[in-house]
Parts: C-alpha cells; structure tokens; sequence
C-alpha cells in the first residue's frame, strides 16, 4: 500500500531538500525564535519574516496550495482566541471595530494578530522543513544535533512499524465494511474497540518477536546509525545568509 | 487541542517545557532499570500502535469526528512511566511531521495530552480498580481515567491561555470544557472497548509489569 501522509514531497529535487537536515532544523528554531520575540507593533519586520518564509517555499517545489492547506491546522485555536477577543483588554476601542456589544479594544486586536501572524509563520516554517526532508534524515540530523538516543531509537522503530500497522488497520477496515457496511454510532465505537485491542496485543507480540530477533543478532541496547551526514559548503551559504538576513530585519527594519 | 506556537507566552511555555522534560527524564530512568535492552523495540512498536490508533476517526457529532489520545490507555498496559516516553515521542513527531502542535509549546501539549494521562490518569484508574474488585473495576477504572483526562487537558490549555494573556478564562475553560467533556465520553467508550477485547484475547497483557 501507498502511504501519502508521510514524505509526500520530500524526494522532490531542489536546493532546499539537498540541505544538509541539521541545517535545516537550527535554520528553523533560529527562525522560530526571532518570530516568536519580535513585538507585534512591528509589522514590517513580520512581513519580511513572510517573505522569507515563501521564498524558501518557492525554491523549494513545493506546491504553496499543499502549504496553505496544511497550515490551516491552527484554525481551530485562533477561533478559540477570537470568540474571546471581546472580553479581553483595556484601553480604547480599537475605531470602527466599536459595536455597541462587541467593544473590541486595540490591546485586545493586538493579541488577536499576535497569535495570528506568528502561529502562522511558524507554522509555514515547519512545514517547509518536514516537506523538504524524508523523515529518516531528520531523525538522523536530530541524532547528530544530540537530542537523546532513547528517543531517537524510540522514533526510528516507530517510523518503521508505522506503515505496517496502518496497512493492517486498513484491512481490518476493509473486513469489516465487507461485514458489516453500516453500523450506529455504539457499534461503530464497540467495533473500533476491538480492532484497536487486536491491533495492540499483535504489535505488543511483534515486538517481542522483534527483540529476540534482534538479541540473536547481537544488539545490546545500542543502536549504531551509520549514515553520516555530510556538511557542504552550501550548506555553511545557507546558514549565513539565512541567518544574516535574519539579523538584517532586526537590526535594520 | 494541539496548541500551536505563538499562543503562550515565553514564561509560560519555558517553564512546561522544563516541567515535561524533567518528567520524561524520570520516566527514561526507571524504564531503563526495569527493562533495560527490552525497551526499544517495545515503546517503539507501541508507540507506532498508539499512532496508528490515534488515525483512526470515530464519528462525534454532527458530521465532525475525532480521535482517541490514548494516554490512559497506554498506561493500564505498560505503566505510567513507559507510557510517559511512548506518548512524548508521539507528540513530539506531531509537532514536527505534523505541524500538530508548535515547537516553543511542545512542552505544553505532551504535559496536557499525554502526560496528565499517562500518569493523573494511571493513578485514577489504580485508585478504582483497588475500589472495584475484579474486571469491572479495571474496566470502570480506565473510561473514567480517560473521561476525565480529556477534561482535565482541555481545562489545562485553558488555564495555559489565560496565564499568557492570549484568551480569558472565562472564556476559554467553558469553551474547551464544554467541548471535552463529549469528546471524552468517546475517548472514554474507545478505552473501555479496547480493555474489553483484549480481556476476551488475551487477559495476560493486562497484567504485565506496570513501568
């Protein structure tokens, strides 16, 4: 079976996916962090920060349609944020916003754009970066950027099982609406019960049958990820101007 | 309920990213004790179970579906501790692959989703069962830890919002508990019928070792 919902696009070729990931992911949280601590009385240091953000969505090949579909993840929260906005604040009412009920004050529409444009940006950020990067080579940049080993076997045994239990759960789905094409909403839960208690005591057997295979291989509780990343000079060209021009919007703008 | 970055302020999100990594770093200790070179391949297999549990929709109410957290689910078969660690990687992949959940805030969302969970949820559960004798009380035991986890995570990002000055209480802890307190029943009824089948399967994986 094809599995689209991870990796959809990251094979495609382009500068940015030739990036070294360990580039990519400090790029991100530098990133990340000069979005997050920019007040947001400072517009045009947030439009520049957009601009930077589509441009690198433009290098990269990305479809900018699969982009914007996917950051509308934080749609729900901005709703939660909005339907508070009238309530919050103090000071004047924000000019033609002032309707008798719903007083809107400029602190209170401050807030609003806050959370708006950075989770916005952010989330673009994010996305560019998992789009371009297949998920292996991320976890091997994170392995080599030190986040602790524990977690990055945890991941990559995940990464690998992931597929396989989807595959089951689809055929699983597949028996079942051949049984059973319409049920009430109890027996639809009942029914997702079970196949989620059959899905966990076969992964709960596989890997056990995992670890013995693995014992009578040799592991020892060390995990030994061969693939090095290799460090080019694009890479360093990346970093610096990325990085100045982050600097530039601060200092400059 | 995945809250994105830009919606906590830095005090806030700095202090539950320091809070959850001190947690998780406990719960990688004792699981290394008791487990040793067992663990790996197990939380890494569960965790791939809990994620592929975590893609399958159950219709909620008018036309909108949703999913389970498995927090407490995790934890009635392996324990809190080890459920801690299966439950931080899945939502740090979340935030990462998936955009689930901002970078600055992870801290925030595996504290509300998982962690309150994996170990609130375990200790609820473990008050039950001793209350409740037999399968009813593991049965009874993990819907109510699993209703009111979901409650209690939405009640925190409630409180997480009004502490950084983005939604006001008053707002936000009605709206999201309100909200919850539904989505929780089927959290709650999933649980309950996953426990059911495996005690029908194979009753032994219930009473593993808790970690």
């Amino acid at each position: 079976m094809k599995h689209h919902f991870l990796d959809q696009y990251s094979n495609l070729r382009s500068p940015v996916h030739a990036l070294d990931p360990r580039v990519k992911i400090i790029t991100l949280f530098s990133f990340l962090f000069f979005v997050i601590f920019t007040p947001i009385t400072q517009a045009p240091k947030f439009a520049l920060y957009g601009a930077l953000v589509f441009s690198t969505i433009l290098i990269s090949r990305i479809p900018l349609e699969f982009v914007l579909k996917r950051s509308l993840v934080i749609v729900p929260f901005v709703l939660l944020v909005a339907i508070g906005l009238p309530f919050l604040g103090s000071g004047d009412a924000a000019g033609s916003y002032n309707i008798s009920i719903f007083r809107i004050t400029h602190s209170a529409l401050l807030i609003f754009l806050n959370v708006l444009v950075k989770s916005w940006l952010c989330v673009l950020s994010m996305i560019v970066l998992t789009a371009t990067t297949p998920f292996p080579k991320l976890l091997n940049g994170f392995q080599r950027l030190k986040l602790p080993k524990i977690f990055i076997m945890i991941l990559s045994f995940m990464y690998r099982f992931i597929f396989i239990f989807i595959d089951e759960f689809g055929r699983m789905h597949r028996a079942r609406d051949a049984r059973a094409p319409s049920l009430g909403r109890i027996q639809h839960i009942k029914i997702v019960g079970c196949m989620i208690g059959t899905l966990f005591v076969r992964s709960y057997e596989r890997g056990e049958r995992v670890y013995t295979a693995m014992r009578s291989r040799g592991f020892n509780g060390e995990i030994k990820l061969t693939r090095e990343l290799e460090f080019k000079r694009f890479d360093a060209f990346f970093f610096a101007s990325f990085f100045s021009l982050l600097i530039l919007i601060l200092v400059v703008v | 309920m995945h809250i994105p970055d830009g919606f906590l302020s830095v005090e806030v999100w700095a202090s539950l990213w320091v809070v959850a990594i001190l947690i998780l770093v406990v719960a990688v200790w004792r699981t290394n004790k008791k487990l040793g070179d067992r663990h790996v391949p197990l939380l890494g297999v569960l965790a791939a179970f809990i994620f592929a549990a975590q893609m399958l929709n159950v219709p909620v109410a008018g036309g909108t579906s949703g999913h389970m957290l498995g927090g407490v689910l995790i934890a009635v078969f392996v324990g809190p501790m080890a459920g801690s660690i299966v439950m931080g990687s899945i939502f740090g992949v979340q935030a990462v692959f998936f955009q689930d959940g901002g970078i600055t805030t992870m801290g925030a969302n595996i504290i509300n989703m998982g962690l309150i969970g994996t170990i609130l949820g375990y200790f609820i559960y473990q008050s039950v069962k001793k209350a409740v004798k037999g399968d009813k009380g593991m049965i009874i035991g993990a819907g109510v830890a699993a209703w009111i986890a979901v409650v209690l995570a939405s009640a925190a990002c409630a409180f997480e919002l009004a502490a950084s000055g983005t939604s006001p209480l008053g707002i936000a802890l009605p709206a999201m508990v309100g909200i919850h307190a539904i989505i929780g029943v089927v959290e709650a009824a999933i649980t309950i019928a996953v426990i059911k089948s495996v005690l029908k399967t194979r009753a032994d994986l219930l009473k593993l070792p808790k970690i």
